[in-house]
Parts: structure tokens; sequence; C-alpha cells
């Protein structure tokens, strides 16, 4: 036991960091081609030009998205340029910035919490549906709703900002928010009152959720109580095809 | 030299094992989402997507006359106050701040509904575009919500009517087909509360009032 004490010693740091490395170098070779195997053996020769166009669409989504936040960024850039030069154009900036903070455009920080909700691992029992050992639509929709009457102020599913526009619905086994396709584990993050955990299990509706889905069907449902969440900005659109401003209600000055 | 090539040798798996983990956390990031979808599934997910872009792409074509608008006036030395009011009044309206006027439809519930019965409506709307609504006259933001047993039912602080109307401004005809549809909303509701009942009238004008509520966080800031 001293002798293989003594070995181990004698072996250079560099040589325990270098075998820490191969090993995970070799899980993640393992993990590659074991992620890699599965889907090519799922894909029919019917799924498989779908599943090549969704995943197309979704990275130019994903780019569609980036340029967006990069436009408005830059936007906001040359508005400011001009500030300082009248008053007038310092107030408009101001009540642009907090209006961009209203709708949701502008990325936040501050005290919250974060729930993940994971599919349950229970076996499905005779005669029941596997539907409702997943997480769905309905689970994300009930716990931002819980989340709203318990004080958040901002809330994020997966990245994607809740705003006013916000739909979450189901679409087959995954779940679609805002413009984007979503895949468990569902992690919502929300910022608000220092208290907002211990508001939200106090709420009934929260604890029904709770013993309907997590203890019924095995739903995994963690919290965590993070020094400070952080909430995306939304990377979508704010521009309304029908909606108009009531033409006596204009913005101010 | 002997210690140089040790160095070498764990600078070269560390960049290897760095790689692997970024093409591991891609590959399971991109098919995660799709894996186990039917074909029905995904065609509707498609057809979802190629939607959705295209909205990102008008989106994008605005931000972007907008910023070349920005950016001629001060190359000119003028100020854009012009362009500054039409920004805020779209952000405006889309955040809630300002009251909101266009086609939608006007729907009208009676009976003793439940919060997540609203909710699901709500929810059904806002997937058919519905860009501004109200309930009873209480614009519909991020924050306010629908909580209680049937006929029991709050929206923020205020306890909800029997009956009491949702307007939504929106395409009318497709908030309307999308309400209706079988199997949809209206269909699962009276299956699950069959005494409410839910009239949809589509409406060429019709007005959804600001929201009261301050919405900028006082628990938060912006993050730089």
């Amino acid at each position: 036991m001293t002798s293989m004490t003594a070995r181990l010693r004698a072996i250079p740091t560099w040589q325990v960091t270098l075998g820490f490395a191969l090993l995970g170098l070799g899980f993640l070779i393992a993990a590659q081609l074991a992620a890699e195997g599965p889907r090519v053996r799922y894909t029919t020769q019917e799924r498989s030009p779908l599943i090549e166009t969704a995943t197309q669409l979704q990275k130019r989504q994903d780019e569609l998205k980036a340029r967006i936040l990069d436009l408005r960024e830059q936007i906001q850039g040359t508005e400011h340029a001009g500030e300082g030069s009248a008053e007038l154009v310092r107030q408009l900036n101001d009540q642009l910035q907090e209006a961009r903070i209203a709708a949701g455009l502008i990325p936040l920080t501050g005290t919250g919490i974060v729930l993940q909700l994971e599919d349950s691992q229970e076996p499905v029992g005779p005669g029941a549906d596997q539907a409702d050992y997943l997480v769905g639509a309905r689970d994300l929709r009930s716990i931002v709703e819980e989340l709203w009457a318990a004080g958040a102020e901002a809330i994020a599913i997966n990245g994607e900002r809740i705003t006013p526009t916000s739909a979450v619905i189901d679409v087959g086994p995954s779940i679609l928010v805002n413009a984007a396709y979503l895949a468990g584990p569902y992690q919502i993050t929300a910022l608000g009152p220092e208290d907002l955990y211990s508001r939200l299990s106090g709420s009934m509706g929260f604890v029904d959720l709770i013993r309907t889905r997590a203890q019924g069907f095995g739903i995994q449902v963690s919290i965590a109580e993070p020094e400070a969440v952080d909430i995306p900005a939304f990377a979508g659109t704010v521009t309304l095809r029908y909606a108009r401003p009531e033409p006596s209600a204009q913005a101010s000055p | 030299m002997r210690r140089r090539r040790n160095q070498l040798t764990i600078a070269a798996v560390t960049f290897l094992l760095g790689v692997l983990v970024v093409l591991q956390l891609r590959t399971q990031a991109s098919s995660a989402a799709f894996a186990g979808l039917s074909s029905q599934d995904l065609t509707v997910l498609v057809a979802n997507l190629d939607d959705r872009n295209d909205q990102l792409r008008t989106e994008v074509a605005t931000l972007e006359r907008e910023l070349g608008v920005l950016a001629q006036n001060t190359e000119r030395g003028d100020v854009s106050v012009d362009e500054l009011r039409a920004d805020l009044r779209r952000v405006r309206l889309y955040a809630g701040i300002d009251p909101a006027m266009g086609q939608g439809v006007a729907v009208t519930v009676r009976g003793p509904i439940d919060g997540t019965g609203i909710e699901d409506l709500v929810n059904e709307l806002r997937n058919a575009g519905a860009e501004a609504m109200a309930i009873d006259d209480i614009r519909l933001v991020p924050g306010v919500v629908a909580i209680g047993a049937p006929g029991a039912v709050t929206l923020g602080s205020t306890a909800l009517e029997d009956p009491f109307t949702l307007n939504a401004i929106g395409a009318a005809d497709k908030l309307t087909g999308s309400l209706a549809r079988p199997g949809g909303i209206i269909a699962q509701l009276s299956a699950t509360q069959p005494e409410v009942t839910v009239e949809v009238t589509p409406l060429e004008r019709i007005a959804v009032p600001a929201t009261d509520r301050q919405l900028v966080p006082s628990h938060g800031h912006p993050r730089l």
C-alpha cells in the first residue's frame, strides 16, 4: 500500500493531466460515435430528407436571429450617436430603451430561479398514455403561468424569451416556443424578487402541478436558485402587421 | 526540451478534446429536437420553420432599412427624430404600452371556465398570430395570467366576470379558423368543460387598450 502511494507520487503531474485528458477524449469519441449511430439507424428513406431540411431551416433560423440581434445593437448604437445633440433626441432614446426593456429586446440579469423539467424515467403503466410521461407544452405553460403569478418579471425557456406574442405548443414530442423547436431537458429561467421561490412553492397551483406531474407520472422537476440569472433578449419580429397604434394615443413627444 | 514536448502533447490532446466536446454538443443540439418525430410531425415542423423564418427575414429587412436611414442621417449630420419616433411607436405597440387597433376577433366566453382553459385559448390565438390581446379591457402582457378554479378566475388582481370577452388583433380568418378547427381548442373545451360556450366573431376593427402594468423589471437590470 505504501509503495503504491510512493509510486503514484513518483508519476509526474503532466502524466496525470495527460491521463485524464485521454480518458475524457476516449469518452467523447465513444459518445460521438454513439450519437451518430442511432440517428443513421432510425432514419428511414422517407424521413431523412425531411430531417435534413428541418436541420437546415433551424440553422438558417439561428443565423437570422443572430443577424436580428446584431442589427438591433447597431441601430441602438447609431441612435445613441446623436445623443447630446438635442434634449428631444436624448428623451426619445431614454423612452426607446425603456420600451425595449418592456418588449423583451434587452437581455437582463438579476435575482431569480431556474426550473428544470425532464421526461419521466418510470415505466409506462398498463393502459396508460405514454404522452403523460413526457414533458409537454402544457407543463411548460403551467410553470410559466405560476411563475408570472408568483411575481416573475422576465422568463425564458431554453434561451427563448417569453414575450407578449409567445406561444408554447406541442409538435410531436418536441415543443415550439416562439420560432424555435426545443427538446428536453427544459430549463425555465425566471427573473424576479428574492423570495420568488418561496412564493412559487406556496402557490396551490404549483403544488397541484408537482403532485399530478412529478408524483403522478415521474416527471423530473428540479429547482435551482443561483446568485443571479441571465435572461436573453427576444430575437424575433416585433413588427406587427395587423395592429396599428390608436390615432388618439400616440407616443408622447 | 523534454518538458516542452510534454506540454506540446498535453496541448494537442486538450485541443482535440475541445473540438470533440463542441462536436458532441452540436450533434446533440441539432438532432435532439427532431429525433423521434414521425414523417407527419416533420412535415408540420418544416412548414412551420419555413413560415417563421420568413417572418424573421422580414424583421431583418425592416431593421436593415432602419439602420440604413439612420446611418445616412448621421453621415449628413441630421438628427433622426422621425426614425426614433417610428421605432418607439413600433416597440411600444408590440410591448403593450400603447393601445392598438386593427382587424381581429372578439371571443365571448360564457360559463364556469377555469384559468387553464383561458390560458389555452390565449395560447392558441398567439400561435395563430394574434398580435395584441385584451380580456375585458385588460391588456394581456407578460405577467398577466388567468388563474383559478372554474367560475373563480382572476386575471392579474381582477376577478373575471361571466361572460367575458377576449379581443384579439390579427388576421381575422386565421384566428377564427384556428379556434374553430376540428379537434381545436373550442372542441377540446366543449369536451372537458361542457358548460362553457365560446363564441367567435370576426371583426374588421377591434380596439385593445394599453396595459397599466409597469413592464420594466425592478429586480433586474440590462446585461451588457
